[in-house]
């Protein structure tokens, strides 16, 4: 799935890849296609300016540590970033909900003569 | 694990910091905005690089997948690019808004102290100094407003806001170049009182305040330059 697919979405999918718990960089991106069984493939590089648009919004928080002998950048859902993430949960379900009606197969209506 | 640092991966070390300086090369703004980006996606880099060696992967290839899967520099260059000017944008918003009052009160207690306004009363001014000082209050205005914008348009209210990124560096750069006209025009009111009453002024305070407007000009111009070529580099 490529980047354009997602554009609108991407800051609701990050958050929600956030909510278990904090992870850094490479670990958000590796959520990313594991939970979307490889579907979501963006290059990697693409998500780092956008977790830092996330923290200048307030939506997470970041910080640096050490997590396996090596420095990264941390980042968790700050309270604001898990109310913005049920808004846009419940955004997607009425979204996804309208174009699946919409999509679905309608019976061909009967002409009458 | 063959890690990527290891003896024996030097190529590897230098294909990462040849990739991470071609996208340091498209950044804008100072090395200290850029340093902590780079840090980041150093670490990121190795960490992709670390998950092919596990996959089975030799150093050398394990890293030029791990640069391949980050993208083209130029992309994370364009996204980073945004950040870096509100980031500045924002910096150059604050100084300017909490330097202003500062200045301000310095340059109040200059003219009382002076006796400029004896009784504090308006009408006690001189022609030339009440519209000086008009227009100080004026290109304050503008000041605060250009700060006050540029901060709401780079922090927590970018939520609810629209995806504007040249607005704040706008905004920001209109404070900056407000600061300077009003501590230009203090300085200017300063020099007019040194020629006509310099009996009167107190000349500790008033070189306090000049030497604080002088420092304000030099580093608000600075600042508003960076914001309006930062500005222009954003699409």
């Amino acid at each position: 799935m490529r980047a354009e697919t997602l554009k609108g979405h991407l800051d609701g999918i990050l958050l929600a890849v956030l909510e278990p718990g904090p992870r850094h960089g490479y670990a958000i991106m590796e959520a990313l296609r594991d939970r979307s069984a490889g579907q979501v493939d963006l290059p990697t590089g693409t998500i780092y300016p956008a977790l830092h648009r996330l923290e200048r919004a307030g939506l997470v928080q970041a910080s640096w540590s050490v997590v396996g002998g090596r420095r990264r950048r941390v980042y968790e859902l700050t309270p604001a970033g898990r109310r913005s993430l049920d808004t846009e949960r419940g955004a997607w379900r009425d979204f996804s909900a309208a174009v699946t009606a919409l999509l679905q197969p309608v019976p061909l209506a009967v002409n009458p003569r | 694990m063959n890690r990527l640092g290891a003896p024996g991966a030097p190529c590897a070390q230098e294909a990462v910091e040849g990739y991470l300086a071609e996208v340091t090369a498209r950044l804008p703004g100072p090395a200290r905005a850029r340093s902590d980006i780079v840090a980041e996606l150093r670490s990121g880099l190795l960490d992709a690089t670390d998950a092919h060696c596990c996959a089975g992967l030799p150093a050398a290839e394990a890293v030029h997948a791990a640069i391949g899967e980050f993208g083209d520099p130029a992309e994370i260059a364009d996204g980073f690019r945004t950040e870096i000017a509100a980031s500045l944008a924002r910096r150059a918003a604050v100084a300017v808004l909490v330097t202003g009052p500062l200045v301000g009160v310095l340059w109040i207690v200059t003219a009382v102290a002076s006796h400029i306004a004896p009784h504090l009363q308006w009408a006690d001014l001189s022609l030339g100094l009440r519209v000086g000082i008009a227009l100080v209050v004026i290109a304050a205005g503008v000041t605060a407003c250009g700060a006050i914008f540029g901060i709401a348009a780079t922090g927590r209210l970018t939520r609810w806001l629209p995806a504007r990124p040249r607005l704040a560096p706008a905004a920001a750069a209109v404070a900056g170049f407000g600061a300077v006209g009003a501590d230009a025009l203090g300085l200017a009111l300063l020099a007019v009182q040194l020629v006509t009453a310099a009996g009167r002024l107190s000349p500790g305070l008033a070189a306090m305040a000049a030497a604080a407007s002088i420092g304000r000009v030099a580093f608000a111009g600075r600042a508003a330059r960076r914001c309006l070529a930062i500005r222009s580099s954003l699409t």
